[in-house]
């Protein structure tokens, strides 16, 4: 069997009186594909921000490689729920940014970023402020933020939510080509759960 | 270094968000044109004064005694060091329209000169020592432009008295002014303060762009990446301290332009400048920290905007509530907030000529203060904001 890449312990935690999560123990192996599926206030979301060191849990752990997630974030990406991302600048100066907070050499960076835009379909975007961009290539440009660092374990919170007929297939054909690489954790709500 | 690219995304964005920028470095300039506005556009107020001059002249010894076109001759060649005048005399006729000015604020003073002064002045001067003329003075108490004119008529007409009376004075009043201060006008001492709220309005950049970046969820990526909170932090106080300076710089061209000179060097000028921003920055982090959007730390700021432009004397001069005194420094409520010292020591600078040594006390409490408040600002939004959360935002 491949080796554990992440493993939480007894997970919790809850807002107010609603228990989003309790107790949630899991082991993902390299390679492995995990979903999480569930309709909306299910808790998905609390638990992926939880398994990647944003949130702080009410009680258990989450481990990667054996150690505390804290220590081990640059090992993690994350394409979250909705868009984040810097609506003045464009989608070349956004992966760019990201890289270089990771480190990368510029000229590493840039041919990793072009690799990104082609890969989703941006390339004749990159010199666009995200704030024009339509919903979908926003959508695209959020999942390829998760993805400039080439990190080891993918955490994709509603890959596909707002993205039009289009970019899904393009975005599923993607994460499709991904999982052959990466340790992929998704959440989808019920209504995908069919696709 | 990750704080400089933070620094540079924080150029990018702005350069695209002009207008905000543009209208944030426009205001404290704006200020500086207001002020000069108010002081008569000249930098000194002129106060207007009315005269109902009733005297008839009389004639002595083939002279005619004109007192009471004497006293407004010397009312109107009452001027400032830079020679724009001090009064601006209104001749009337009628008491009743002028009174009716000074309701309406139209004018500070009013003075009646009676029929008879000329000749009781004359007949004081002939030694009938019982002869009084009654000069009248009118005016609405209340109107704090009336209690310096007041002043100053009353010193014209009594200097006249004594001139043309040659009376004896048994005290003698001699005015020493401090520094400069004698050569300075009404403008120029309030250009120091308006220097230091051109720093002061930045706390609502310095809320702003960090809550802009809690709004928008983009602070969540960021702490999913190696980016420390010094690295954040310090990219964006590295461009907000830009900001400050240019700000700084187009107050300080804009009084420039409209008539302020400096009594002293600039340099500690600009280092007081830059240690202040350093404060605001702090004030801001504070603010963002307790803002979830961009809207809300515009509103949060208003409150400390309003504490440190009229508690620490940026806008106008303000009086100080005494708490206690170590080693002979008196200390008030306003001294906790850091621009009340940049204000006494610009002023020091600028309008007293002061150099390094006469502004040890201030820049040592400015340090002090700015870094507590930057040491605050920046601990409380590291847990509060960059840290592993107990609630997403």
């Amino acid at each position: 069997m491949p080796p554990t890449v992440l493993h939480t312990e007894r997970l919790s935690k809850s807002f107010g009186d609603i228990k989003a999560v309790d107790a949630l123990s899991l082991q993902v192996h390299e390679g492995e594909i995990l979903g999480f599926l569930g309709p909306n206030g299910a808790g998905k979301t609390t638990a992926i921000s939880m398994m990647c060191g944003l949130l702080k849990p009410d009680a258990g752990q989450v481990f990667i490689h054996g150690k505390p997630v804290i220590g081990m974030r640059t090992l993690v990406g994350v394409c979250p729920q909705e868009n984040i991302l810097w609506e003045k600048l464009t989608a070349l100066e956004q992966l760019e940014f990201i890289g270089s907070l990771y480190g990368m050499r510029p000229k590493t960076a840039r041919r990793r970023d072009a690799v990104l835009l082609e890969e989703l379909g941006l390339s004749n975007k990159a010199d666009q402020l995200a704030g024009k961009l339509f919903g979908g290539m926003k959508r695209r440009l959020n999942l390829a933020l998760a993805l400039v660092h080439d990190p080891e374990i993918l955490f994709l919170d509603e890959p596909e939510s707002g993205l039009d007929p289009q970019s899904r297939v393009l975005v599923r054909e993607y994460i499709r080509s991904l999982s052959k690489r990466k340790t992929i954790i998704l959440s989808l709500t019920g209504r995908r759960l069919r696709e | 270094m990750r704080l400089w690219q933070v620094f540079i995304k924080s150029i990018r964005e702005q350069k695209r968000d002009l207008w905000v920028v543009g209208l944030s470095l426009a205001f404290a300039p704006l200020f500086v044109f207001i002020y000069w506005l108010m002081t008569g556009g000249t930098g000194t107020t002129a106060y207007h004064v009315l005269v109902i001059n009733q005297d008839v002249p009389v004639a002595v010894d083939a002279l005619k005694v004109t007192a009471g076109e004497d006293i407004v001759t010397r009312l109107q060649n009452l001027k400032y060091q830079n020679g724009s005048p001090l009064l601006k005399v209104h001749l009337e006729m009628d008491r009743f329209r002028a009174e009716q000015k000074l309701r309406n604020r139209n004018a500070a003073a009013l003075i009646i000169i009676p029929a008879d002064f000329s000749a009781k002045l004359m007949a004081f001067n002939d030694g009938e020592v019982a002869a009084n003329a009654e000069l009248t003075f009118v005016g609405d108490l209340t109107n704090p432009l009336y209690t310096v004119a007041d002043v100053m008529v009353m010193t014209v007409t009594d200097t006249y008295i004594q001139d043309v009376t040659a009376a004896p004075r048994p005290v003698s009043l001699v005015e020493i002014p401090l520094g400069g201060s004698a050569a300075r006008s009404e403008f120029e001492n309030y250009v120091p303060g308006l220097l230091v709220l051109a720093i002061i309005l930045m706390v609502f950049q310095a809320a702003m762009t960090p809550a802009r970046d809690i709004e928008s969820g983009v602070l969540r990526r960021l702490r999913l990446t190696p980016l420390t909170s010094f690295d954040y932090l310090g990219g964006i106080s590295l461009w907000l301290g830009l900001v400050s300076i240019i700000a700084v710089v187009l107050t300080f061209v804009a009084a420039i332009a409209l008539g302020f000179r400096s009594q002293g060097v600039l340099l500690p000028a600009v280092v007081i400048t830059i240690i202040t921003s350093l404060s605001i920055i702090g004030i801001g982090l504070l603010v963002a920290c307790f803002s979830k959007s961009v809207s809300q730390a515009f509103v949060i700021a208003n409150f400390p905007l309003g504490f440190l432009m009229f508690l620490t004397g940026a806008a106008f001069p303000m009086p100080r509530f005494h708490l206690f005194t170590v080693f002979g420094h008196e200390f008030a409520l306003a001294d906790l907030l850091p621009p009340t010292h940049a204000v006494i020591a610009l002023n020091k600078i600028f309008t007293l000529g002061a150099g390094w040594k006469d502004i040890i006390f201030e820049t040592a409490a400015l340090i002090l203060l700015s870094l507590l408040y930057f040491g605050i600002g920046v601990r409380l939004y590291q847990k509060t904001q960059m840290g592993i959360v107990k609630h997403l935002s």
